[in-house]
């Protein structure tokens, strides 16, 4: 019963002429639920210790001389000027530049003396566990082409989100949930939604957002008034004239499907808020998160969901923080957002730990760029922050067959580009898949008369990465 | 040291046995070899063996023999072992036994078991590896597949390589079968194949599920209850009555809105540019009501293509025909002061290049950007030739004063509703001026810190007010004689494009002509050889266009690429079109990727079916209409949906793709929505002019949505329902903020083209259905209006089934509803519903940028000044509320989403 396919209700698609037609809905399931179909999967291309993802999504462009890479050198060359020229200036190059010094401390954390900004108080305590990785380049310094690559592979956006891909490839390991979860914040990126689409993957497949506010699930609930007992008439209704409708027309399958949404559809308003709620954790879980503390609340909420949804089996959770894009006062908004963030994500990957869960999880942290060691004059005078760039940035990796407690590549002595272990995005698009079982050659959907992937037209695995 | 003197050893007696054989006399393996084998290298493996020596993955050069004996580093001299085909590790690696290891290591590359026999037999014919002047001798003599002549290729092997005939078909000159004068020629073709597949066709709909596949076919919207009692009338006596009636849903002028629905798609129309800013694009609009209007007026399509090529080079002071190049800028775009102009430039030049290709000629041109094309015959330097075409072409809002036929309806509303937000913000922005004035303290430290003594989002606001005082300033332009539009002449650099760009006084003044050149790899700084502007080599060798070159310099270059567009000597335009149409009333394309012709794209099913409408269409001068009445009075197109031998369908055609029976397709989002209105009454009829608001999820509508500088403004509706419920053609598209119901049952989205809509049938679909707002205010609107038209409860009913279903109730169905009826207004009545409220302001809380600290604003929203909410369950009376779970329940039903 897979449906999605060019306006056909009887033509197969490809997918389906490859994993058949699969009668019935079994289970009344969550993943059903949302999808009415029963997940297909492509199943893993190789072993692999990784078998689902939490992907901690830095939105705004971290900035990695101020978080894990440091860089003494800019200590001396504090507000000392600086030209950018030639081809690639960019309005924000002209003018007058000055370079800019770190305002944190940083220190050698861990039996692998990893470099921390000494900002991270809870993190540095689980850096044995994380692989920082300084090598990755991006191709564009706007924030929504430059997420849309992170997340998608392709800088226009429209095209799968890698934990689409994930779960195309690898299917959900419990069918009471969405394969694939996205914990936004109230405010969207910039290039919204598409951020998390499927593409032109079926649209099963697509990051199913939880909203911090409102309703979780758009038009999970009926408008004020309209009481569960009607609904249930209703639907009584809709199943008795749908049904003599159908049986004029047996063959349609895809009419039998949509009458099973809508029963799917009534009991998804009554499991999703179940999904939510926090009750069940200890008060001491609770703060080892940072939740109640409005500092942390947020992203501990986060957090602690995406630790709760892949331990119920969700294959691929992603969560937003941010906004990260200091031009200005890096001191206050970097301490600000580190402070945000430090003491979730350390309790995560502790309760990961301790639960045994962390080995099978890969946890990865990265936002869309890094940033300048320079900045421009803003108001009036040199400001204490860093604008966009496409050639550095840290990102780091826990759990799931990483390279646990080393530092790969680096950049050169000011943070102003990747020197060693460089690669391009595509080549992280392509590890990242191989940590989790998958061969970024094989994962292909056809469409539009060509084969399709995450990396666009194919990349390599950064063996340094992997454990 | 051994191992090594024992490989020159071998060496030495291989090569001396490759040139063993008389001159002339061509061995097995020679001519596997020549044929099979090195094609087979060229075309999978040397892109990492060889292509590129410096870069040779696993150690293993391919490009020579003697390399090859050599190996790689994993399997050494065991890779190729002469005579033993089975053994090496060259054919064991290409059957994809090893895992890991599997070549080429791309799935979809994969070699075809033929294939990878033709390199075993190689290797147990001795692998021998004649000279390349020996092999150009085999392949002159020997070779299958045809070589196409092309501009140039970046290699020669490319430029030899053969093609299977079987994927040229697009590029060959139509082939045009005679049909016997008294048989119509779609069901001439259509029905050969049925028999050569032995397959009986289906007989024809009932004239009621035709009538109503017409309307939603020709119109997008629901029968008239009347027309369609009256086409069964007139069917049933000749069904010559059939053209008549398509003819009068054609001079409806919904038909142009629902054939625009279809090219916008494919242009990818979107009322905003996307990505950081999202500017409002306020003259897009145009463009669209130009798409709606040619297709009314039936614009012959060659004139409809160089308008929108070419337009301003063909007559620039004409308003329709600047309007119409509005096509080449609808892709995604923008210039901030972060970019790099050359680059952003150059995202432009691509993907004009791409769009042209795909739309018109089903040529998705990006494949030749970096490389010769994999698959198509497309060197890159076609790709350059075609991009060199745009190097002169600028972007520019261009004056166009307004047509007698364009709407200027609600401009003056619209400019004062955009003033009203534009004067709340200033007064915000003064307000906080003097605040940050009164309280802005000296920065400590050597450089700014901001510990300056203000809050935390005064500057964020400061710059999320300046940010949308200028997009709601764009919006201003919307009312404005002015086109999104181009112009040809010099580059001029930009800076941070944010509202009109005019065109210079003289446009060869300023700035720097592009250069025409390939750039190696595709990065704009590596400039290479360089190209002249033109069209596919392709399908100018194969077509047997004649050769027509085309103006550099300051030449009308696009022009010249119009001409050549829709010259009847090319093969692909009138092809590509008349399958879009064709794919637009069945649900797929003769040839199954309308966007791509190319080898990797489906073969047409009916070649000749595809080539006789192609030339038919040019014949009676690129007339739509005309092409739409020939399909439609076939019998092809008034089969039943449902095949009385299913059975015998599913084994003959389990695919469909052979039009035996019509096949049915759920109603696209637009439709749905556009029906629900039609039904409720309350559809605004009205055609064209500025994009109209709807109500949107107020969910979505209110959350925070982040741009460059700050959050965007909420969304606002349009203050009265007629404004709100137009049909969704003229919904404003905001490329960053899709509305949600139009998503969720597969609306595209504007990034790229889409080539044919896509259905998937997902629970958000029926949660959509069953809960949001719209659809209870549209069910409402439903129940009131049938009262109002009807008294007895079944009257109510059978005319509830007439508006939305377009067919009476059964017994059976009328007592279910009344029922259900009667039971929902006894526990409406034990309801007290309120009106809903709207605030004129909206607290907001994000985070500040700067400080990377939340803070709260307020925002002034104007509309709900004057909004006038859809009828509420508060003004209408119990059994009116109780009608509506009914007229829920039919708007949820698979009949009033589903066509037969």
């Amino acid at each position: 019963m897979s449906i999605h396919k060019p306006n056909l209700v009887a033509n197969l698609t490809r997918r389906e002429a490859l994993y058949g037609l699969s009668g019935g809905l079994g289970s009344l399931a969550f993943a059903s639920m949302l999808q009415a179909e029963g997940a297909h999967s492509i199943g893993s291309h190789h072993p692999a210790k990784a078998k689902r993802c939490i992907f901690l999504m830095m939105e705004g462009g971290p900035s990695h001389i101020d978080t894990f890479d440091p860089k003494p050198a800019l200590t001396k060359r504090h507000l000392q000027k600086f030209k950018r020229s030639g081809d690639k200036e960019s309005a924000m190059s002209s003018g007058e530049r000055y370079f800019v010094q770190s305002p944190f401390d940083f220190i050698k954390a861990g039996k692998c003396e990893a470099d921390v900004s000494a900002e991270w108080h809870h993190l540095k305590n689980h850096v044995d566990d994380l692989c920082f990785y300084r090598g990755c380049q991006v191709e564009s310094v706007n924030h929504p082409t430059a997420c849309y690559h992170v997340n998608t592979g392709n800088r226009f956006g429209g095209d799968p989100a890698v934990g689409s891909w994930v779960t195309y490839g690898l299917g959900t390991l419990n069918d009471n949930l969405p394969g694939f979860v996205v914990l936004p914040r109230n405010s969207y990126p910039q290039g919204g939604a598409s951020n998390w689409s499927n593409g032109y993957l079926p649209a099963d497949h697509q990051g199913t957002p939880l909203r911090p506010e409102g309703s979780p699930i758009l038009d999970l609930h009926a408008p004020a008034g309209v009481t569960r007992k009607d609904q249930r008439h209703n639907l009584d209704l809709l199943a008795k004239l749908n049904g003599k409708h159908f049986k004029a027309r047996p063959d349609q399958g895809e009419l039998d499907a949509r009458m099973s949404s809508y029963e799917l559809a009534y009991r998804m308003q009554m499991e999703v808020p179940g999904i939510l709620d926090l009750k069940g954790e200890t008060k001491k879980t609770k703060e080892a998160y940072g939740i109640g503390d409005s500092k942390t609340d947020s992203f501990g909420r986060k957090c602690l969901l995406a630790r709760r949804l892949v331990e119920k089996g969700v294959r691929f959770v992603q969560a937003y923080a941010g906004n990260w894009d200091s031009h200005d006062y890096i001191e206050r908004a970097h301490g600000s957002l580190i402070r945000s963030v430090d003491k979730p994500i350390a309790a995560l990957l502790g309760d990961l730990k301790e639960r045994g869960l962390l080995e099978d999880t890969l946890v990865v942290w990265c936002g869309e760029f890094g940033r300048t060691p320079d900045n421009g004059i803003r108001g009036g005078g040199a400001s204490y922050g860093r604008d966009h760039n496409a050639k550095a940035m840290t990102m780091w990796f826990a759990g799931g067959g990483c390279k646990a407690g080393h530092t790969i590549g680096a950049t050169d002595e000011i943070g102003a580009e990747a020197v060693e272990c460089v690669h391009h995005i595509r080549d992280v698009h392509v590890t990242w898949l191989n940590l989790l079982g998958l061969d970024d050659n094989k994962l292909t959907y056809y469409h539009a008369g060509r084969h399709k992937q995450l990396s666009q037209f194919g990349g390599e695995v950064i063996r340094e990465l992997i454990a | 040291m051994f191992i090594r003197s024992l490989f020159c050893v071998l060496v030495h007696i291989t090569i001396g046995w490759v040139t063993s054989p008389a001159f002339g006399e061509v061995s097995v393996g020679e001519k596997l070899f020549a044929l099979k084998v090195k094609p087979l290298f060229a075309q999978k493996c040397m892109a990492c063996h060889g292509d590129e020596p410096k870069k040779i993955k696993g150690d293993l050069d391919m490009r020579t023999r003697e390399s090859l004996l050599l190996g790689g580093e994993t399997y050494e001299d065991e890779v190729l072992i002469p005579g033993k085909g089975e053994e090496s590790f060259l054919y064991i690696l290409s059957t994809r036994v090893e895992e890991g290891m599997e070549m080429p290591p791309k799935e979809a590359d994969k070699l075809t078991e033929e294939q990878t026999w033709g390199i075993r037999d190689w290797i147990n014919e001795g692998a021998p590896w004649p000279s390349q002047e020996r092999v150009a001798m085999i392949q002159k003599k020997y070779a299958e597949g045809e070589q196409v002549v092309t501009s140039k290729a970046l290699s020669d092997d490319w430029q030899k390589r053969r093609y299977e005939t079987k994927k040229l078909w697009a590029y060959r000159p139509l082939k045009v079968e005679k049909v016997p004068e008294d048989e119509h020629p779609v069901d001439w073709f259509v029905n050969r194949k049925l028999k050569e597949a032995g397959l009986d066709p289906a007989p024809d709909s009932s004239p009621l599920e035709l009538y109503r596949r017409m309307s939603f076919g020709l119109t997008g919207l629901p029968p008239g209850r009347l027309e369609a009692i009256k086409f069964e009338r007139e069917f049933g006596n000749s069904h010559d009555a059939l053209l008549a009636h398509a003819q009068e849903l054609m001079a409806s002028p919904h038909y142009g809105e629902h054939f625009a629905r279809h090219w916008l798609d494919v242009a990818r129309y979107a009322d905003s540019a996307g990505f950081a800013n999202d500017y409002a694009r306020p003259n897009a609009w145009r463009y669209r009501d130009y798409v709606i209007r040619s297709f009314n007026n039936d614009k012959p399509y060659d004139r409809f293509v160089k308008e929108q090529v070419a337009g301003d080079e063909m007559d620039p002071t004409n308003s329709e025909n600047l309007v119409a190049t509005g096509f080449l800028r609808m892709g995604p775009w923008e210039q901030t002061g972060m970019s790099v102009f050359k680059e952003t430039r150059q995202m432009w030049l691509d993907d004009v290049t791409d769009s042209v290709g795909q739309t018109f000629l089903a040529h998705a041109m990006q494949c030749a950007k970096c490389h010769d094309h994999k698959f198509d015959p497309v060197p890159t330097r076609d790709y350059y030739g075609m991009m060199a075409v745009f190097s002169t072409t600028q972007f520019a809002e261009r004056k166009a004063p307004f047509l007698s036929s364009e709407s200027k309806e609600g401009f003056d509303t619209f400019a004062q509703l955009i003033q009203s937000k534009v004067s709340s913000y200033e007064k915000q922005k003064r307000k906080l001026a003097q605040k940050i004035n009164q309280l802005k303290k000296a920065e400590t430290g050597n450089a700014k810190v901001g510990d300056n003594g203000l809050d935390p989002g005064d500057e964020a606001s400061q710059s999320r007010i300046f940010k949308n005082l200028i997009r709601h300033r764009i919006e201003l332009d919307r009312v404005e004689p002015v086109t999104h539009a181009v112009y040809t002449g010099k580059t001029v650099p930009m800076k941070n494009v944010q509202g009109r760009l005019n065109i210079p006084e003289d446009p060869w003044a300023k700035g720097y002509l592009d250069p025409d050149v390939i750039y190696d790899g595709g990065s704009v700084y590596a400039q290479g050889e360089a190209v002249r502007p033109g069209g596919l080599s392709a399908a100018e060798s194969l077509g047997g266009m004649t050769p027509r070159p085309f103006p550099a310099d300051k030449g009308k270059r696009r022009l010249a690429l119009a001409e050549w567009i829709v010259n009847e000597e090319n093969p692909l335009t009138a092809r590509v079109m008349v399958n879009r149409i064709w794919s637009w009333h069945f649900g797929r394309g003769i040839a199954g990727n309308p966007n791509n012709f190319g080898g990797t794209g489906e073969l047409p099913t009916h070649p000749a079916l595809l080539d006789y409408l192609a030339d038919w269409f040019m014949k009676n001068g690129w007339s739509v209409k005309k092409l739409n009445q020939l399909i439609l009075s076939s019998e092809t197109y008034r089969r039943s949906s449902r095949h009385p031998d299913s059975d015998s369908l599913e084994k003959k055609d389990p695919k469909r793709l052979l039009f035996a029976s019509f096949i049915p397709r759920r109603l696209v989002a637009e439709e749905i929505r556009d029906a629900m209105l039609l039904a409720s009454g309350e559809l605004n009829f009205k055609v064209g002019g500025i994009p109209a608001r709807p109500d949107l999820n107020p969910e979505v509508a209110f959350q925070p949505r982040q741009i460059m500088g700050g959050t965007a403004s909420v969304y606002e509706p349009d203050p009265l329902p007629s404004q709100r419920n137009r049909r969704t053609i003229y919904a404003e598209r905001i490329r960053g903020l899709r509305d949600p119901f139009l998503e969720a049952f597969n609306q595209p989205g504007p990034e790229a083209s889409c080539e044919l809509r896509q259905t998937s049938t997902v629970a958000p679909q029926a949660l959509t259905l069953l809960n949001a707002e719209e659809v209870h205010d549209r069910t409402l609107a439903f129940a009131a209006r049938l009262l109002k038209e009807r008294k007895k409860e079944p009257a109510v009913i059978q005319r509830a089934f007439a508006l939305a279903l377009g067919r009476s109730a059964s017994a059976d169905e009328l007592s279910a509803c009344i029922e259900r009826w009667k039971q929902a207004t006894a526990a409406e009545k034990e309801k007290a519903p309120v009106s809903k409220t709207y605030s004129q302001k909206i607290k907001r809380t994000v985070m500040a940028e700067k400080t990377g600290e939340p803070y709260d604003f307020w925002e002034i929203l104007p509309v709900y000044e004057t909004y006038q909410p859809d009828l509420q369950g508060s003004e209408v009376d119990a059994r009116t509320r109780g009608l509506a779970h009914v007229c829920l329940v039919i708007f949820n039903l698979n009949e009033f989403s589903y066509l037969d």
